[in-house]
């Protein structure tokens, strides 16, 4: 008979892994004057950050810099100046163990078609270090968390963007790596693709004890996968915060979906304080923002809605503040930008 | 379930649950465990891992069946099994006359010439598909971020090369020198006194494969597109053979051990000429060239084509460096 595996316990400590949510461990990648040129082009500026564990958005325009730091930090290419390090190993010199630690999943089409699912994640399973037979035991497993269980001997050729943005990610993962590195993982997929790729994301993340640090130019995608977010630009580094601390610096919307009259509704949460706009009326219902300082809003729109009369249809947060912190501190970078060339031709003029 | 609509429970003894089908628990008749339940869920691996050498192994692994078209449709196994078929009637055929006649019909050096065109063909079939296919499905960004160097993957892919090479090299060798043994008057006695051309058996099919793989994967490692890769090595070899022929003929005696080590065909025969004692060989794969001048000592030889094969590494390896 068969015996079971053993089954890690839900509390069981996370094979001496940091949880990735306590934001107070130690850095998983701290660079120091990181710098990057190819040729004319430089691509990373001196960049100079320190990364908490667990999910980290890596965001930035296509050009900003992202997939040349991941290189850099899994040493498949050589810093031009700076040093960088990974779960607390120098990126270069130990390259690697660092390489043993974590997984990648590039941007790019990096499959070969003539194998299957199965057998490809199995061989990279091996090639990471793991037994034939755990390498393919755990490519079954991961191919069916990844939702691939009914295609893995499928040849990959045949598979959808999709189905190849999972495999991409199944190997990424085979090894039990402490810390993945996924390269604008939603590249090229349909919405609903997309939707549950970042589930699976979050899920690695906070229920498997597996830091992500995920590149992307698509704010949304950061913005509700990721607890911290390092924004570049141009190779220089804009921000690098928790996005909790940034929504909780620059405050949030909710906004209501509602059937009825506005007007009393909004009247009525106004008197009780609460700061209130309308954002769209369409034929249908009225939408409409208010904004959540804190969670006693809750009440009173619920009170006003009852004392008014009105039908709540929905109510849903509406953070613009990653957006709006992106494009706020490219602005200033740019004005600085400006400013110090201005400063630099005083003197000639 | 009976017809009133009520489960009908399990006889006394017998778990209540039924059991699952493919655990391998029986039916019935075990009270204690009837089935398992498996966490289908992602585990953390807390089990033994190996190194770099088991990763460049596995490399080396995927790399043969890759090769040899295992799991891939019959046409990718085409070429690879007429050259096993060719190889085995080189060997099988001599061994079958010898049994009749009496007397030695193919000595190994005169076996390993004619054989030569077949590894060629060989390795300038399999090279491309250790390599071409990495590059242009963009997998070495995935093989480059493993706990491997680039030495490790050239080394596996030459190691895998090289592998399957013996299997056309040496094996044909030893199953003729088996042969040759075995219908001996004194089978045991044969096997025992024929040690020594099995070690120069070994020799010579090692370092042919070694030094065949590296350079046909030297040239694969310059393009993505596997029909480019054979062709050029195709067309290399004729041009190198043909070059080196025509010089051999009209060259002052003293180069001429130079220009042989231009052609592989002419290195390997002279190699093996100096490799096997008493072999009769002058250019047998080139039936038209006769080495008239003295030949390097085999320890030359077996020196060069060393070197060459390490050169095949380092060029290899320069296509394969960290982007600056």
């Amino acid at each position: 008979m068969a015996s079971a595996p053993t089954i890690a316990p839900a509390t069981a400590p996370l094979n001496g892994r940091t949880a990735p949510r306590d934001q107070a461990a130690a850095p998983i990648i701290v660079t120091e004057g990181l710098r990057k040129t190819h040729g004319r082009v430089v691509s990373l500026q001196g960049l100079t950050v320190q990364v908490p564990p667990g999910a980290i958005g890596l965001l930035g325009a296509n050009g900003a810099g992202k997939t040349s730091l991941i290189r850099l930090l899994l040493g498949l290419s050589a810093p031009s100046a700076g040093r960088a390090d990974v779960l607390g190993l120098d990126a270069r010199r130990d390259a690697i163990r660092v390489r043993q630690q974590v997984g990648y999943m590039p941007e790019s089409d990096c499959l070969p078609p003539g194998s299957t699912a199965a057998d490809f994640v199995a061989h990279m399973g091996e090639i990471s270090g793991l037994p034939t037979r755990a390498a393919r035991q755990r490519a079954a497993d991961v191919l069916y968390q990844v939702g691939l269980d009914e295609e893995r001997y499928r040849l990959i050729k045949g598979f959808s963007t999709g189905m190849k943005q999972r495999v991409k990610l199944a190997q990424a993962i085979v090894h039990d790596p402490k810390l993945v590195f996924l390269d604008e993982p939603t590249n090229g997929m349909d919405p609903q693709g997309r939707d549950e790729m970042l589930d699976l994301i979050r899920r690695i993340s906070r229920s498997l004890g597996i830091s992500i640090v995920m590149s992307s130019h698509i704010l949304e995608d950061i913005e509700h996968t990721c607890d911290h977010v390092v924004i570049l630009d141009r190779g220089r580094l804009i921000a690098n915060q928790s996005i909790r601390g940034i929504q909780e610096l620059t405050g949030g919307d909710l906004l209501l979906r509602i059937d009825g009259d506005p007007a009393p509704f909004v009247e009525t949460m106004r008197r009780q304080g609460l700061t209130v706009g309308m954002a769209e009326r369409t034929s249908v219902w009225d939408e409409i923002l208010v904004r959540h300082d804190d969670d006693a809003v809750y009440d009173v729109i619920r009170d006003a809605a009852v004392a008014t009369g009105i039908a709540l249809r929905s109510m849903r947060n509406r953070s613009r503040s990653l957006e709006d912190i992106y494009f706020s501190r490219i602005t200033e970078a740019n004005a600085l930008d400006e400013q110090t060339a201005a400063n630099g031709r005083m003197p000639s003029q | 379930m009976s017809t009133s609509g009520q489960p009908v429970p399990y006889p006394a003894g017998y778990p209540s649950n039924p059991p699952s089908p493919d655990n391998g628990a029986p039916a019935y008749g075990n009270a204690e465990r009837y089935g398992e339940v498996f966490d289908r869920g992602y585990q953390h691996y807390e089990g033994s891992r190996h190194g770099r050498a088991g990763s460049i192994w596995a490399l080396t692994r995927f790399s043969i069946n890759r090769a040899m078209g295992i799991k891939k449709s019959w046409t990718a196994k085409v070429i690879p099994i007429l050259v096993y078929i060719g190889a085995a009637m080189t060997a099988i055929i001599p061994v079958g006359i010898e049994s009749f006649t009496g007397q030695v019909v193919m000595p190994y050096d005169q076996f390993f010439n004619i054989i030569f065109l077949l590894i060629g063909v060989f390795v300038a079939t399999i090279a491309p598909e250790m390599l071409c296919g990495d590059r242009r499905e963009n997998v070495l960004s995935l093989y480059f971020s493993r706990p491997i160097t680039r030495l490790d993957y050239v080394l596996s892919k030459l190691l895998a090369t090289a592998l399957l090479t013996l299997t056309v090299s040496f094996v044909p060798a030893f199953v003729l020198w088996l042969g040759r043994s075995l219908l001996a008057d004194a089978p045991l006695d044969a096997l025992g006194d024929n040690l020594d051309d099995l070690g120069r058996i070994a020799v010579a099919g090692t370092l042919i494969a070694f030094y065949l793989g590296a350079g046909g994967l030297m040239i694969a490692s310059f393009t993505g597109r596997k029909a480019i890769a054979v062709a050029v090595t195709i067309v290399g070899f004729l041009v190198l053979e043909t070059l080196a022929n025509t010089l051999l003929q009209v060259v002052p005696q003293r180069w001429e051990n130079l220009v042989i080590l231009m052609s592989p065909s002419n290195t390997i025969s002279a190699f093996l000429t100096q490799l096997f004692p008493g072999a009769q060989t002058s250019g047998t794969a080139n039936p038209d060239i006769v080495f008239s001048s003295s030949l390097y000592p085999v320890e030359g030889y077996i020196a060069f084509l060393v070197g060459m094969v390490i050169v095949g590494i380092g060029v290899i390896l320069s296509r394969y460096l960290p982007e600056r």
